[in-house]
């Protein structure tokens, strides 16, 4: 992941994105940049003719009209102003909506087990700050133009005054320039550690408050806040760094005014002696000109400079957006769509509908898939399901049974093997296996804070008799019955105000509600009661259409098996009814004796 | 203001070194910035007057030297005053994120992770310029604007109270604008934070979306999201830039009055040239403190907005008050509940979820806590630990009310196994401590031996420093394994596990099964669980329905009367029947 991910020259990104909403891009750019630079020249002139006229003796009677033009100038730079602002604003929004946008529907599409590269707290500095820079700079990418307008408007009306003296006067800008080209490797690698310092920081959080629970227990709260301020102390340090970086440039070209101007006190100490009245070569009013110019085309030299700086910032930005959409085409992260700012939300889109031909049959031939570094994973996995059968994955911890599942629907990417559907070969299975060909319930199932009703239909319409049958199939009635909202109580963050069963259960109910042609679950049962546990399988098997594909190590489950597959070490090393396997497979006989033996002492008693 | 005060005297006060070497660099700073313009009028004059070139060039180089002088006190003043911030904010950073780990579950349980991640990284980043500009630029600015008026008064008296007049104007336009931004840049900066929550907690559980249809759904959320912030946004944006248009546009003003009064004395002949370009030097450096003090009070509204969610939190007081001061022995404790009820804080209007619970546990004893989900037997365990207080009643430990303990206490004598493994990115060894430092590695070598890790340990070539990956790098199984080294290392009184062993597969629920006795020997447990093999190994059953006692007893004795616990057993039979 360190190496560069841009696969395409970064130009290309910000052209794209410029090409989104371009009327905003061109009206904000032209009148943010082009206008921005050139209005400061205004009042400079202004001032000078003020003093030419003083200096000249001329009639002061004209005087107050310049006094008023110096207001009136003013004013007409913040109307405008506040026009460049919004556009440039509201582009922003529209930007950081759309890589958010591409960012999040990549994420979810994609083997969601294996998406993040980091942690999801980390990925969310990412979401905001990286995603944020980069319409920061987009709505720069017209500013060069405004700065070489600027610089060359500005520096042919000094040539006009005194050409001698501009080309004294330019030289501290040009060496200004030349030392922030120098500076580009730093200026990236400070900005990088920054970056990466800070994402370290949000992680650490994310993980602190999503462990509260441990955390407390533990009574560690205090061990855990030092090893967060070591994280901290260690992002004090990048920041500090960046920053000083930062300003040790910035003041190489507030120094170049700063010696702009001694450079113009000595070069017009002679220019300004030479003559009298009308026939002075350099007047004062030249002077509060040269004055006033300097200043500002130095700061449009520093803009100029930081935009190179800031050009390297954007792209260690983007890359680290890049990493968040791994193996994906080009244009992922930058592909136009509607963010719906204004107007009409999009109405949800149907599921699609079911296909003609029912479900048949489910095969897999020589699925692998291996964890990257690790030799941990699964091998060589062949299998066939067939439409209205249960099927049960078992095996010992690490043996590989939710990584088969994960990789089996996409969520790994399999490193090899082939799927069939009805004997066609799935080509893609991340986005071949979803409702309503299937649904998934994983092994920690994640609700949302929403409302339960929102967790259950995810946006879908179904009609209040096909909820209701989800529920009572997901033995989630009585609960129901229990909470004082019913489904519109809202579940808190990650379903934290739902117990543990119940949690489980609403997302066996998201599952049921599409009543898909194959479900999906890993280790459905694990936080429920027996009673709960065995209502909850009969319901599943209640209904005839039922084809089941189970993690679980439960005899209920064991029992009712059509096939059996024994996982160990990611290799299936048996396969077949439980009757069979017992007699034959010494891992099932294990497996099942650990379970049973408890149980059978109990029917001694 | 108060609520700027409190945290400036608890963060920035105690720094009042660093401070005061701020507060130098600035003076320093200021003075010869004051000394610029009056280098450059004596220079026109005296160009104007034909003194001698020697003389021109003398002041030339007098202002490049200021000028370079002034360049490296601007550095040392940013590197200190940037430091003065990150410490601080970092400061404020640990104690907030600490404040929040103390408070209760009630807390946690209303709030997301991404939430909490923005008030105490995203609010308390806002407050950095807060800390390190705030005060010093206010009085600095206040002295370059006290010295400037000076200098024109000095000039002639016309001048500079025409321009203290402007300069209170200003003052009071840009002060009178102060507080109306706060409501606007706090609304949005709520926007802002519903978002990254909302974003965080869907990217967390990608894994349960697509597979179940959700993304069109999740992405029209993301939408509303999205817009609610832009309309926040854009809100608080234009509140912000009327205040700077206004403050900009005054300043046009100012220039304007002084190239008027300059003319005007010059005309009457009682200033020369250089004078007024000095009053019209010196008035645009009049712009730069008012605009600082302008964009301070802009930050202040922006801070105000993160001070007032960050004293939110502060002032968030855990309703689980830490008053004991007794310790716990190091051995098996005795449990007692006395009339125990309980609702959750957010859930007032419903029923309790514990009602009128009274039981004792001799030490020593192994409770098996039975029911069915939802009946109150987490929230049973949660109460033991203080998570939450009951709303009646008392909890004994050990004889005493579990209240007359020290927190602390509570926390080293009593253990949890949950069925959620909480793991870190973090190296093996932190996320067996939880990054207590004090404990030696051969005690971990130890516990994770005795859970049977040692297999899958001994292949792990950094040993304890590998860095673990918790979504990828371990089976929730083994996850539940280190799970058990944790209570392993901290040797407990009292051991309550719930649903511990559920995930695991028999064949290492079995391995484990001799690790648990052991564990389990010499102290007191209350299991809580499914599985009528793990309610094998207690002394006493204790059923629970709608957080009420349904039955309590030994286990021979139930098991062969005509109790629940035996009709249970027999169903637990079923199942094996089937």
């Amino acid at each position: 992941m360190t190496q560069d991910t841009i696969r395409q020259p970064t130009w290309r990104y910000f052209l794209r994105l410029a090409a989104y909403r371009p009327a905003l891009y061109l009206s904000s750019g032209l009148v943010a940049s082009v206008i921005f630079y050139l209005f400061p020249l205004l009042p400079g002139l202004v001032v000078r003719e003020i003093f030419n006229r003083l200096s000249l003796e001329a009639p002061a009677s004209n005087l107050n009209t310049l006094f008023l033009a110096i207001v009136g100038i003013a004013f007409a730079r913040q109307v405008v102003l506040l026009f460049a602002n919004l556009a440039e604003n509201t582009l922003h929004e529209y930007i950081n909506a759309l890589l958010r946008h591409n960012l999040l529907k990549r994420i979810l599409h994609h083997p969601a087990a294996k998406a993040l590269p980091t942690s999801s707290s980390e990925a969310i500095s990412r979401f905001r700050d990286d995603v944020e820079a980069i319409p920061a700079f987009l709505s720069w990418t017209i500013d060069p133009l405004g700065q070489a307008i600027v610089l060359i408007v500005g520096l042919s009306i000094l040539v006009k005054i005194n050409a001698l003296v501009t080309l004294a006067v330019i030289l501290p800008l040009l060496a200004t320039f030349i030392i922030f080209n120098l500076a580009k490797r730093l200026i990236i690698s400070s900005q990088k550690a920054n970056q990466e310092a800070i994402g370290a920081v949000t992680n650490s959080l994310g993980e602190m408050f999503g462990a509260i629970q441990a955390v407390k227990a533990a009574g560690s709260e205090t061990d855990i806040i030092d090893h967060f301020k070591g994280v901290n102390e260690k992002r004090r340090q990048a920041s500090l760094r960046n920053i000083l970086i930062n300003r040790f440039l910035d003041s190489f070209s507030g120094n170049a005014a700063n010696i702009g101007t001694g450079v113009l006190l000595l070069v017009s100490a002679r220019a300004l002696q030479v003559g009298t009245g009308t026939m002075k070569t350099f007047t004062v009013g030249d002077f509060t000109l040269f004055v006033s110019y300097l200043g500002w085309l130095t700061v449009v030299t520093t803009m100029f400079g930081n935009y190179l700086g800031k050009y390297r910032q954007t792209k260690v930005s983007l890359n680290r957006l890049l990493e968040l959409v791994p193996d994906s085409p080009t244009d992922t992260l930058v592909k136009h769509h509607k963010v719906y700012l204004f107007g009409k939300f999009p109405p949800l889109p149907k599921m699609p509908e079911r296909s003609a031909v029912p479900f048949q049959g489910l095969k897999v031939k020589g699925l692998t898939y291996q964890f990257e570094g690790t030799k941990a994973g699964i091998q060589d996995i062949s299998l066939e399901l067939k439409a209205g059968t249960l099927t049960v994955i078992t095996g010992r911890v690490g043996a590989g049974k939710t990584t088969l599942v994960r990789t089996l629907f996409g969520l790994l990417p399999k490193t090899s093997g082939e799927i069939y559907w009805n004997d066609q070969l799935v080509e893609d299975p991340a986005s071949f296996f979803t409702p309503p060909k299937t649904a998934y319930t994983p092994q920690v199932p994640r609700l949302f804070s929403e409302s339960l009703r929102n967790n259950i239909l995810m946006g879908q319409e179904k009609s209040p008799e096909a909820l209701a049958n989800a529920i009572h199939r997901a033995v989630l009635d009585e609960d129901l019955a229990t909470l004082e909202q019913g489904l519109e109580t809202t579940v808190g963050p990650r379903g934290a105000k739902l117990s543990g069963g119940q949690r489980q259960r609403s997302a066996a109910a998201r599952m049921f509600v599409h009543e898909p042609d194959l479900l999906i679950f890993d280790d459905l049962s694990s936080a429920l009661d027996i009673n709960t546990e065995k209502v909850l399988w009969q319901r599943v098997f209640s209904q005839p259409v039922s084809t089941c594909l189970a993690v679980s190590h439960r005899k209920l489950a064991l029992e009712k098996a059509d096939n059996i597959i024994v996982l160990k070490e990611g290799k299936i090393v048996a396969q077949g009814k439980l009757e069979d396997l017992l007699k034959t497979s010494s891992e099932m006989q294990q497996l099942w004796e650990g379970e049973g033996l408890s149980e059978t002492e109990a029917s001694r008693n | 203001m108060n609520q700027y005060q409190d945290l400036l005297r608890s963060y920035v006060l105690p720094r009042w070194r660093t401070t005061s070497l701020l507060l130098f660099f600035l003076l320093f700073g200021t003075g010869l910035e004051l000394l610029n313009p009056f280098i450059i009028a004596r220079f026109i004059d005296a160009a104007l007057n034909g003194e001698s070139l020697r003389h021109l060039i003398t002041l030339a180089a007098l202002f490049l030297l200021l000028a370079t002088v002034i360049q490296f006190a601007s550095i040392a003043e940013t590197y200190i005053a940037s430091n003065l911030g990150l410490k601080a904010t970092n400061d404020l950073r640990a104690d907030l994120a600490h404040h929040c780990l103390s408070l209760d579950l009630s807390f946690h349980n209303s709030r997301s992770p991404g939430e909490l991640i923005e008030r105490v990284d995203g609010d308390v980043g806002k407050l950095s310029n807060f800390f390190s500009r705030f005060i010093v630029d206010l009085l600095g600015s206040g002295l370059l604007l006290i010295g400037v008026l000076i200098a024109l008064y000095t000039i002639d008296w016309r001048v500079g109270g025409a321009l203290t007049l402007f300069v209170l104007i200003t003052l009071v336009v840009i002060h009178s604008m102060r507080n109306i931004g706060v409501p606007f840049f706090r609304e949005a900066s709520e926007a802002r934070a519903k978002l990254f929550g909302f974003l965080e907690e869907r990217l967390s559980g990608s894994e349960d979306i697509r597979p179940n249809g959700g993304i069109p759904y999740v992405l029209l959320r993301f939408f509303e999201h999205s817009r609610l912030k832009f309309r926040k946004y854009m809100k608080a944006l234009l509140v912000g830039m009327a205040l700077f248009s206004s403050s900009m546009i005054l300043f046009a003003v100012g220039s304007a009055l002084a190239l008027g009064l300059g003319s005007y004395l010059y005309l009457k002949g009682l200033a020369s040239l250089g004078i007024v370009f000095m009053i019209f030097r010196y008035t645009e450096l009049l712009t730069r403190p008012i605009e600082i003090i302008g964009r301070q009070i802009q930050d202040l509204q922006e801070a105000g907005a993160s001070v007032l969610r960050v004293r939110e939190i502060i002032d968030t007081q855990t309703k689980v008050i830490d008053q004991g001061e007794l310790h716990l022995p190091a051995k098996a404790l005795g449990v007692a509940f006395d009339q125990v009820s309980f609702h959750y804080p957010d859930a007032k209007d419903q029923a309790p979820v514990l009602k009128d619970l009274s039981f004792t546990l001799e030490p020593g004893k192994k409770l098996g806590l039975l029911g069915r989900t939802g009946s109150g037997k987490t929230t049973l365990t949660r109460l033991l630990f203080r998570f939450y207080d009951p709303t009646e009643g008392s909890l004994y430990l050990n004889g005493s009310n579990l209240k007359s303990y020290r927190l602390d206490s509570v926390n080293s004598q009593v253990a949890l196994v949950t069925q959620e493994v909480q793991l870190f990115h973090a190296s093996l060894r932190n996320n067996l401590t939880l990054f207590k430092k004090s404990i030696a590695d051969e005690r971990l070598l130890e516990a994770i031996r005795k859970v049977g890790l040692w297999d899958w340990y001994s292949n792990l070539e950094n040993g304890l420093d590998t860095w673990l990956e918790p979504n990828s790098s371990l089976s929730a199984g083994q996850a539940q394994l280190l799970s058990f080294v944790r209570v392993f290392l901290k040797d407990p009184g009292l051991i309550i596990l719930d649903e511990a062993s559920s995930r695991l597969d028999p064949a290492t629920e079995q391995q484990l099964d001799t690790a648990i006795n052991t564990l389990l020997q010499g102290r007191t447990a209350i299991i809580i669980a499914h599985h009528l093999k793990t309610v094998e190994r207690v002394d006493e059953i204790l059923i629970l329905e709608n957080g009420q006692c349904l039955e309590k007893g030994k286990r021979e004795t139930l098991k062969h009367s005509d109790s629940h616990f035996s009709s249970l057993l027999k169903s637990g039979l079923d199942e094996a029947l089937v």
